[in-house]
């Protein structure tokens, strides 16, 4: 449905995307610097790459092999910029309208229509300028609709508003694009707001991709350590395996043993005694409770006692650095699990003066990441 | 007083600006938009009557206009001539104002953010049609104080002026030449008239300028 290939150095940088996604909303995640938005103007021809192929719905926007290129406004892109740049000389109604072709009667239709739709209508005679942040996105993604374009582009679309209409708007944008059919590609440095809005992900890294993964495998079943580390997965670590069975690895991992349950979907090629990457969800380690018989069998397995050596205050949650009553070196420097807990808890269990402590980590919390 | 240089010299500033806007405003969009070879020369050319002395330009622009020069003998074939004459005065100072408007309609372009015009692109809009659309309307500030910069300095231009129109009293004696001319005399009563004359037009132009470019639209 949608391939992307631009390879394009600059001075101090070189693009150099590959992805393809089958399902039409695809968000583009990286931190700033990274390429995305390079991707999007090559996409929709407002940069022209050294090199590549944009397909998209079957249709070829550019091939430097065979020497296509067509002009942006040949693309029937619409395109969300950055901060929306809507005309701030126009009339939210003359902004919309701006694509729309005076004698073509069924454009004139489709911009009302967009105005109410998006709920624009008491806006038409209002300038740029005297909009909130959320309105205006609303005339940016009206006018980039207005032509009726195959294809979407949107660009850091909420990063102008504020957290709490940002999180309100990322549903509502998830679903205007799900309503509407047509093939988007959205790019934000936040993770969450491309779960939210999007089918698949295609992660960025200094100008190098993953291939588009479903936004399900991406958070809850990464396939490997460079695409965990991406999505700033904690408690990334590495460990020998000790033994292997159909459903379950057990790893030796700080003079102990680690069940880690198996992935279905991912088919797994390592060995015993090869060394194995994987991560340990924060929000999975369960304190265990003092003065109470554990009952649960399953809370018997990997069972770790330690010291609480940091802690940090995130609000709502609490993040404890955890190390283990082991000799040798901490896995991750000072500590070896970050483990993350509610609020609530922390005050229960009185952890800001009890320090030590026994954890189990569930075995279907640790996700073995097979890749590189 | 003889009014007649306070008349010639409005006309000829005027058309000289009329013609440094029509040409100078293209010029500075192609400057501050696209790339094109030759274009960091062209731009250090286009700035060369500021620092050059105007008889080094009047030379090389009579040994242009002149009645030998290529350009002079070409007009000659439709019996027109421009060297010692208004239209030359009109020349030189539209060449004289050339870089201060393109230089202010430049940045002006250059200060519009770019997304707006690859927006209007991807809306469809052909380049021209961006032009006249997105990019003028927003650069009009720069491009109104460009034009009355250029108008005044049409106003002061003596030495392009003095070099290929000659200061010929009635025919091509502009407001400038004329206050030179009265002080060389001694009558500087006159000199003193015109001169005000000179600074109450573009004073009057400045304060005006400033207004407008305050209003929103």
């Amino acid at each position: 449905m949608l391939s992307v290939t631009v390879f394009r150095k600059f001075e101090d940088f070189t693009l150099d995307a590959a992805w393809t996604s089958d399902q039409p909303i695809v968000a583009l995640v990286g931190p700033s610097g990274s390429g995305k938005t390079l991707t999007l103007q090559s996409i929709a021809g407002l940069i022209t790459p050294d090199m590549g192929r944009v397909v998209a719905g079957g249709r070829v926007l550019f091939d430097s092999a065979g020497r296509k290129n067509l002009k942006p406004q040949e693309r029937r892109i619409g395109y969300v910029f950055q901060g929306y740049a809507l005309f701030p000389h126009m009339t939210v109604a003359k902004n919309i309208a701006y694509g729309v072709r005076d004698r073509d009667r069924s454009r004139i239709d489709r911009t009302t229509a967009l105005i109410e739709r998006l709920g624009l209508d008491g806006l038409r005679a209002r300038y740029p300028a005297e909009l909130s942040g959320g309105q205006q996105q609303r005339v940016a993604l009206a006018r980039a609709l207005a032509t009726d374009p195959d294809m979407l582009l949107l660009d850091e679309p909420l990063s102008a508003l504020d957290a709490p209409l940002r999180r309100e708007l990322a549903g509502e944008l998830g679903k205007t694009l799900r309503d509407l059919g047509k093939i988007a590609i959205l790019v934000t440095h936040d993770l969450i707001e491309a779960y939210r809005i999007a089918d698949t992900v295609v992660l960025y890294e200094k100008g190098q991709t993953t291939d588009a993964v479903s936004k399900n495998d991406l958070l809850w079943n990464p396939s490997s350590e460079r695409i965990a580390r991406l999505i700033g997965a904690r408690n990334v670590l590495r460990a020998p395996i000790a033994e292997s069975s159909d459903d379950a690895i057990i790893l030796d991992w700080r003079g102990g043993h680690l069940m880690a349950a198996r992935s279905p979907s991912h088919q797994l090629h390592a060995r015993v005694h090869d060394e194995l990457a994987f991560f340990v969800r924060p929000e999975y380690v369960r304190l265990i409770r003092k003065n109470r018989p554990v009952t649960d069998g399953l809370r018997q397995t990997n069972l770790f006692s330690g010291e609480i050596v940091g802690e940090r205050d995130e609000g709502t949650t609490w993040v404890l650095f955890f190390r283990l009553d082991r000799p040798g070196t901490p896995s991750q420097g000072t500590y070896d699990l970050e483990i993350e807990i509610p609020r609530l808890v922390y005050e229960r269990l009185n952890i800001s003066v009890d320090r030590h402590w026994e954890v189990s980590i569930h075995p279907g919390s640790i996700q073995v990441l097979p890749g590189h | 007083m003889d009014v007649f240089p306070v008349w010639l010299s409005l006309r000829v500033a005027a058309l000289a600006t009329l013609l440094t806007v029509v040409a100078g405003v293209p010029l500075a969009w192609l400057l501050a938009r696209k790339h094109f070879p030759g274009r960091d020369l062209l731009s250090a050319l286009l700035l060369i009557p500021l620092v050059l002395p105007p008889t080094v330009l009047g030379y090389y622009l009579l040994t242009l206009i002149g009645s030998r020069g290529t350009v002079g003998r070409f007009l000659a074939r439709w019996d027109i001539e421009l060297a010692f004459t208004w239209r030359a005065a009109v020349l030189a100072a539209a060449v004289g104002s050339f870089p201060l408007l393109i230089k202010t309609t430049q940045s002006g372009f250059e200060g519009i953010d770019r997304r707006l015009e690859q927006a209007a692109a991807t809306l469809g809009h052909s380049e021209m049609s961006i032009f006249w659309t997105i990019s003028l309307p927003l650069a009009w500030r720069a491009i109104l104080a460009g034009t009355v910069l250029a108008f005044c300095r049409a106003l002061g231009e003596f030495g392009i002026t003095l070099m290929v129109a000659g200061n010929i009293p009635g025919l091509t004696q502009t407001l400038p030449l004329a206050i030179y001319d009265h002080v060389q005399a001694n009558q500087l009563d006159q000199a003193n008239m015109l001169s005000f004359v000179s600074i109450a037009i573009v004073l009057f132009l400045m304060v005006a300028l400033g207004r407008i470019a305050r209003l929103r639209f």
